[in-house]
């Protein structure tokens, strides 16, 4: 077939048309696939506080700053979300430290320590939020029984409980609250879990290479 | 001994490196691409290199590791969403001496190539390289009698494309 002798002749042609890449670039790419990885962490974890924080402002309308001002929660609430805010940079800042970490390395070991830090600070980060969780949702609903009682229920009487209405009670919240973080922490395994999976593995094929 | 074996990697893959490009070149069709595929085919080469034995010449291997990263990358796009826009011109890179009819000529038949499969391809790829039949059986795995019905039947379908 003349017409692929012809692009056969020009593809010898173009041998000296191809980029050149130096020693340095091509040894870069060598540990790009982690580098990536931890990227995606840090960029979902800022995507996570946004829409964190843009909920928070959809749902936390006149009225919810209302109630608030009612029972004179202004000051505890306002430091709850500093706080919690300040936790979240705080992590935000270490995915980014683990990211620029990873990005600069050029040695196996380096990058192997550097990946098993990435994995711990992902672990720590859910632990924090399942823990803040579990601890808000426990303390807005103590509050609340403890306040509805005296503030707005007119007949008391009809609320009363019995000991074992109370048992009944509490380990029904126990297990709403169960439920509620067992689905949280489900969501961060799926969202997290894939790309530490896949960090695991480029982990285990370093350290084969290392023996 | 880890610093030895990347220092002969990375070596030999700068050596050669005008290879994975060549396959790039086939496979993808604007620069950004081309740098993804040819990162890709460099992870997947570091990756397989401690299993190289030397017992065929580092090109050789090359050809063989490159060929089937480009081949499963490609067929992984094809299950999603697939965009393609034909940029020839990074495609094709001009050369002077040539008059219009012969680039028009070469240009219909670089977009011709596009067309084909990702199976096609490598088997124009490697024909183009200049490899025969043998070493093109060793390289895709098949044998040689079926590497050259395959062949012919790229250059039937190449025929259809550049004639409908």
């Amino acid at each position: 077939m003349d017409e692929l002798d012809l692009l056969k002749k020009d593809w010898s042609k173009q041998q000296g048309n191809y980029p050149k890449l130096t020693y340095d670039q091509i040894y870069k790419m060598i540990w790009k696939r982690s580098n990536s990885i931890v990227k995606w962490i840090f960029y979902i974890s800022i995507i996570e506080l946004l829409a964190a924080t843009i909920l928070n402002i959809v749902f936390s309308g006149d009225k919810y700053w209302e109630d608030i001002e009612k029972y004179n929660l202004e000051g505890t609430i306002t430091i709850l979300y500093v706080v919690s805010y300040i936790i979240t940079f705080y992590f935000i800042f270490r995915f980014y430290r683990n990211y620029k970490r990873i990005s600069t390395t050029d040695d196996a070991s380096k990058l192997m320590n550097n990946i098993l830090r990435t994995r711990k600070t992902v672990k720590y980060y859910i632990t924090y939020v399942l823990i803040s969780t579990g601890i808000t949702v426990v303390g807005i609903s103590v509050y609340m029984i403890l306040n509805h009682s005296n503030t707005s229920a007119d007949d008391i009487s009809k609320y009363s409980f019995e000991a074992i209405d109370w048992v009944k009670f509490i380990g029904a919240s126990a297990l709403v609250l169960t439920v509620f973080l067992g689905l949280i922490w489900l969501f961060y395994r799926l969202l997290y879990g894939i790309l530490l999976k896949k960090l695991h593995k480029n982990y285990k094929e370093l350290k084969k290479l290392e023996m | 001994m880890e610093k030895e074996l990347e220092h002969q990697f990375v070596s030999n893959l700068e050596r050669d490196q005008n290879i994975v490009h060549k396959i790039c070149r086939i496979y993808t069709n604007d620069q950004a691409s081309h740098n993804d595929l040819f990162q890709e085919v460099t992870i997947q080469l570091w990756k397989a290199y401690p299993k190289f034995r030397g017992d065929s010449k580092f090109s050789t291997w090359m050809y063989r590791v490159a060929l089937n990263t480009a081949i499963t990358l490609y067929r992984k796009k094809k299950r999603g969403i697939q965009t393609q826009d034909y940029d020839t011109v990074h495609f094709r890179i001009k050369v002077e001496e040539y008059d219009d009819e012969t680039e028009q000529r070469l240009s219909l038949m670089y977009n011709a190539v596009k067309e084909l499969n990702d199976i096609d391809k490598a088997l124009v790829f490697l024909y183009l390289e200049d490899k025969n039949y043998k070493e093109i059986s060793e390289t895709m795995g098949i044998s040689e009698v079926n590497a050259r019905v395959k062949m012919n039947r790229v250059k039937t379908k190449l025929k259809k494309i550049l004639n409908p």
